[in-house]
Formats: C-alpha cells, sequence, structure tokens
C-alpha cells in the first residue's frame, strides 16, 4: 500500500480528522478563536452556577453573617454544619409544617408524573403508529392550546369546577389539572419519539400476530425510553414547581406545596431568618436536581432523539 | 385516512363485492375503537381540566358571578366586556405586559443562539456535555424558587449583586445602588434578566437540536470553495436555525404576555408597580380582597387572551413558511 501510495500520510489526515470541522484553522499555534468561544461559555456556566452556590454558602453561614451582604463569612461557618437544615426541619411551630409541605409535594408531583407518562406514551403512539381517525384534528387542537393562555384565562374556571367537584383543599387533586395542562407538551414530545420508530419494525410485529398493546409494550417501549425520561422530567420539574394553582385552589398552608410555601413566605424575619430560608430553599430544590443527575444521560438522548422536534 | 379506505376498498371490488357499500364507514369505526382507548386517558384530561374550565370561564364572563354573595350569577350579556374595554388599568396592564415582552424577547433568542452555536463548535465530547449539564441546571429548579432567588440577588441588603456595586467596584453608593425590583426603569429588565438565566439551557437544546441536522461535512466543503467563516455563518447557519428562532419567538411571546408569577412573587398587588399587569389584574379581581368579581376577571382574561392570540395569529402568518 505504502509503495504504491506515497501520499497516504498526508491524503489520510485530513480523512482521519473530518469530524472536525475544518473552520477551526489555524490548527498550528493557539487557537484565539476557540479559546474566545471557551470563554463566553465559562462565563455563561458561572452566570448560572454562581447565584446557586450563594445560597449554598448562605445555609451554612451563622445568623449575624446571614444579616449582612458580604459574601463570605466573616465569623466562619456554623457548627455544626447542618444546624439550619436541622432547624428547618423540626420546628414547625416557629418555620411551618415543612414535613408535611415537602410530602405534598411528592404526593402531587407523583401522581401528576404517572399520569401524564402514561398517557403521553398511549396518545403518542396512537397519533404516530395507529390508524386513529380525526387524528390531524387532534393534533391541531393541542396545538392550539399550547398557545392559550390556560392558566390564566381559565384558572376561574378551573376554581369553579374544582369547587363543584368538592376538591378544594384536598392536596392530591392538584393532580387533575396538572395533568391537563401537561398533554399538549408531553405527548408532543412522545409523538416526536415514536417518529424515529421505523413503521416496518410495527408492521412486522403486526404480521407476527402481535395486537397493537403488545407491540407497544414489548417492540416499542424500550427503543423510546429516552423520551419518556424527557416527559418524567418536564413533568417531574412542573409539578413540583407549580404556584399559581397551588395557590388558588387550596386554602389551608398544610395543604399545600413546598415551593409554594417558600415563594410566599417572607424570609428574614422570625424563624426564618435569611441562612435558614437559604437551607429550606436547598431542600426544595435538591429532589429536582437527583432526579436531574441520575437520568442526565437519557434525558440528553433523549433530547436529541427528536423530543425537541417540533 | 380516507384515501387508503378507498383504496383497499376498490381492491377488495374483486373478491367480494358485497363489502364494498360499508367498508368505508365499518373501516372508519374500527379504526376508531382499536386506536381511541389509548387517547381515552388524555381526553380525560384534556377535557376535564382544559376544555371545560376554559368553556366555564368563558359562560362566566357574561355573567355578574363573584365570591361573595351565594346567589347564582346572573346573566348580564356583553356589559363586563364593554367595562373592560373602558377600563383604564386593564389597558395599563396589556401595554405593561408587550414592554416586558419586547425587553425579555431578544435575550431570551439570541443568548442561547450563540450558546448553541459556540457549543456546537467545542470538539471535545465531555467539555460540551459539560456545558450542556451546567446551563441545564435553573431548568430543573421549580419556578417560584428561582424567582426567591433573584429576590435574593437583588436585595439591598444582602444581595451580592448591589454588594459587589457598591463595596468592592465602588461604582454606586448606598443611595445611588441601583434599586432593581422597585426602579420602574429597571425591574421589567431585571425580571428578564432572570428568565434568561432560567431559560438559557432549555433553548440552547432547542437550537442545538437545529444545529445537529447540518451535515458536518458543510463546513468543510464550504471552506474549500473558499467560503469565510462569517460566510458560513450567514449563508448556512442562520437558515437552518431560523425556522427554530421563529417557532421560539411566538412561542415565547405567548409565554411572555401571559406571565403572572413572577409579578404576583416579585412585585404583589400593588397597582402603581409596573408588574401589575393585566394577568395581575385579573387574579387580582378574581382571588383577592372581598368580593371577588370573578364574572368580570373572567372578561378581563378572555380579552387580554384573545388580544394575545390575534399577535400570535399575525406573527404566524408573518413567519409562515413560503415555498
Amino acid at each position: 500500500m505504502s509503495t504504491m501510495q506515497p501520499a497516504v500520510p498526508a491524503t489520510s489526515a485530513p480523512a482521519a480528522y473530518s469530524s472536525v470541522s475544518a473552520l477551526d484553522e489555524p490548527r498550528r499555534g493557539f487557537n484565539w478563536k476557540a479559546a474566545g468561544r471557551h470563554l463566553f461559555l465559562v462565563i455563561m456556566c458561572l452566570w448560572v452556577i454562581l447565584p446557586l452556590l450563594w445560597v449554598v454558602l448562605l445555609s451554612f453561614k451563622t445568623l449575624q453573617d446571614g444579616a449582612h451582604n458580604w459574601i463570605w463569612p466573616r465569623n466562619g461557618f456554623i457548627h455544626p454544619f447542618l444546624t439550619h437544615y436541622d432547624y428547618v426541619l423540626n420546628n414547625p411551630r416557629k418555620v411551618g409544617p415543612i414535613w408535611t409541605l415537602f410530602k405534598n409535594s411528592v404526593l402531587v408531583t407523583m401522581l401528576t408524573v404517572v399520569a401524564a407518562t402514561v398517557m403521553s406514551v398511549l396518545a403518542g403512539y396512537a397519533l404516530v403508529h395507529l390508524r386513529t381517525p380525526g387524528s390531524r384534528i387532534l393534533t391541531a387542537l393541542l396545538v392550539a392550546s399550547m398557545f392559550f393562555p390556560t392558566q390564566v384565562t381559565a384558572i376561574v374556571g378551573i376554581f369553579s369546577i374544582q369547587r363543584r367537584l368538592g376538591l378544594i383543599n384536598q392536596t392530591w387533586s392538584l393532580m387533575l389539572p396538572y395533568t391537563a395542562l401537561s398533554v399538549a407538551i408531553s405527548i408532543f414530545i412522545m409523538r416526536g419519539v415514536f417518529q424515529t420508530v421505523p413503521k416496518d419494525l410495527i408492521d412486522s410485529a403486526k404480521i407476527d400476530g402481535a395486537n397493537s398493546l403488545r407491540t407497544l409494550g414489548g417492540i416499542v417501549l424500550p427503543l423510546v425510553r429516552n423520551g419518556i425520561v424527557v416527559v418524567i422530567i418536564v413533568n417531574f420539574v412542573a409539578a413540583w414547581g407549580e404556584y399559581l394553582l397551588a395557590l388558588t385552589l387550596m386554602n389551608d398552608l398544610d395543604k399545600r406545596t413546598l415551593p409554594v410555601f417558600l415563594g410566599s413566605a417572607s424570609g428574614g424575619v422570625g424563624g426564618l431568618l435569611w441562612p435558614r430560608m437559604a437551607a429550606l430553599y436547598i431542600i426544595a430544590i435538591i429532589p429536582a436536581l437527583i432526579t436531574f443527575a441520575v437520568a442526565q444521560r437519557w434525558y440528553m438522548k433523549g433530547l436529541q432523539e427528536g423530543a425537541l422536534k417540533t | 385516512m380516507g384515501d387508503t379506505s378507498v383504496a383497499e376498498a376498490t381492491a377488495t371490488v374483486a373478491t367480494t363485492p358485497a363489502a364494498t357499500t360499508r367498508s368505508g364507514w365499518w373501516r372508519t369505526a374500527k379504526d376508531m375503537l382499536s386506536s381511541y382507548p389509548y387517547l381515552l386517558i388524555a381526553i380525560f384530561f384534556f377535557v376535564g381540566w382544559q376544555i371545560l374550565p376554559i368553556y366555564s370561564s368563558f359562560r362566566l364572563s357574561f355573567t355578574d358571578d363573584n365570591f361573595l354573595d351565594q346567589n347564582p350569577p346572573n346573566f348580564i350579556g356583553l356589559q363586563n366586556y364593554r367595562e373592560v374595554l373602558g377600563d383604564q388599568l386593564f389597558w395599563q396592564g396589556i401595554q405593561r405586559a408587550l414592554i416586558f415582552t419586547l425587553v425579555f424577547l431578544p435575550g431570551m433568542i439570541f443568548i442561547p443562539m450563540i450558546t448553541a452555536i459556540f457549543i456546537d463548535r467545542v470538539k471535545n465530547e465531555r467539555v460540551a456535555t459539560l456545558y450542556r449539564i451546567i446551563l441545564l441546571i435553573p431548568a430543573m429548579i421549580p419556578s417560584p424558587l428561582i424567582f426567591v432567588l433573584w429576590l435574593w440577588m437583588y436585595n439591598n441588603y444582602i444581595g451580592p449583586i448591589n454588594y459587589i456595586l457598591v463595596d468592592k467596584l465602588n461604582l454606586f453608593t448606598l443611595a445611588t445602588q441601583p434599586q432593581w425590583l422597585q426602579d420602574p426603569k429597571l425591574i421589567f429588565l431585571s425580571i428578564a434578566a432572570m428568565e434568561w438565566w432560567w431559560g438559557l439551557g432549555y433553548h440552547t437544546m432547542f437550537f442545538l437540536a437545529g444545529l445537529a441536522t447540518i451535515p458536518k461535512d458543510l463546513p468543510d466543503a464550504a471552506r474549500v470553495d473558499g467560503a469565510g467563516e462569517w460566510r458560513m455563518f450567514w449563508g448556512v447557519t442562520v437558515w437552518r436555525l431560523l425556522p427554530i428562532l421563529l417557532v421560539l419567538m411566538v412561542v415565547r411571546f405567548g409565554s411572555a404576555m401571559a406571565v403572572i408569577t413572577e409579578y404576583l412573587i416579585m412585585g404583589g398587588y400593588d397597582r402603581t408597580k409596573n408588574t401589575y399587569t393585566w394577568t395581575v389584574y385579573m387574579y387580582d379581581t378574581a382571588f383577592n380582597g372581598g368580593v371577588q368579581f370573578r364574572g368580570y376577571a373572567a372578561a378581563i382574561g378572555w380579552v387580554g387572551a384573545i388580544i394575545m392570540l390575534a399577535v400570535v395569529a399575525v406573527m404566524f402568518y408573518i413567519f409562515r413558511p413560503r415555498d
């Protein structure tokens, strides 16, 4: 080979680097353009991360430091280290019923995630791979609903429906409007992912005599699991963080969710001096962040596979 | 759907002539029986807590319904709508929402777009993934807690932003420091910057999905043809990203006009504040205070929604795919 083609090194080198864009010249020496791009991205990342680190820091400051605006604590960190976390979790009379609120959040979030996931998998499958009469009209309705400000314009209607059903102040019932508000986005994510599953695969399963439910469970579902992770995370974050409906439909403080309590709490006084509020804040954001950390790999893949298509 | 059933019907004519007359209907009914069970849960939630509330608030908007008196609401025709159209506070609320939207939109579209273009050029796969993960962190934080976080950031007494500006950089004094959430000129910018922080990672993912459709060897080919970096950007990249940019613009216009939780947490019910937009006015009327005029609030909600949807429709028409 090498004797017949003396130019092999010269021609094969670009081929080996073909995934590298030629625009990133010059290859020799310091690449100022690439450095500039990284600088921009690092600044963006710092912008995102520093405010959150500030809250983490605040949650370990002493109460004196927490009342001032200097960033690094001048009186050292609180000792023992988790004092504020312990305080907010175990002082229901001064802080509020944190455990109850946390349980409420978990309950509503779980119900919403399960309902929205099952709903969107079944509906997305029907819209893409089954002969569904009127699927165009259904899709158009879903698109239209995404632009209608339901949460604002129809909140009066949601309230009167929940009141007629006797569901005001019933924490679990928040999953009904939550799931309804995520119908369109969840189905569109699953629809985009189901479209990446080749039709031949489903047709051949049909020829083999599998019914549509068995085809979905045995053949299609494993192929779209990354998309399902996207649906789970989208609904998890939305349900865990919904504010307006939980505030409006739940009258009693201990029926609401943790983020609603934090959002309407007046921090800086009484049981919720700033470092304590920061500790509570970290407790409230940790579940979603852990979910993301665990599922991040599948989530990214799911987004690439077509969840972002529409 | 019609085409295929007709085609299949004609195909069966030769063998079973009797089936042709009812096959179209039969086929549709059979398809519905086998597909609609899959849609049942979606229809249950969509009709029950989306369609019905919209209908219910529409009906209420023609009544004098309020929460205080227990009498059934009276039908009063278009009176609520006449009053909304002449309501100074409502029009001010629409105007405020529009100003916020105009401040908000450019940063929500272009910062993620530039970020995505830069991440797409990162050669090291792991570094690129790390950037994505870090930028996506705010998208995982519950919305009220985003607002609580930035209430802290902008705070005059404990906030780190003014600490850096006043104590570290000496750009301002305590008397002249920026009042991020009190100054009417600054409040929308402050809230918009918070929204950019929140949405940066999520919107970057949309643009990255668009950039992934550009074949990797296209830039090289363009380079061989002598196209410079800028020509490459304007000639290829922009055209690939334009559809995403337009869709995001319409979607974000809609969500920015209907912003409410941010305003409630950061501005409260203060009518003199810029955050008292039509959405806050609607909520204030419906659920705050003693009487709670739900009928009038529903009318505010509907006029606001119609104005908003009209602009969305115009944007769709302008941005419609030609050719």
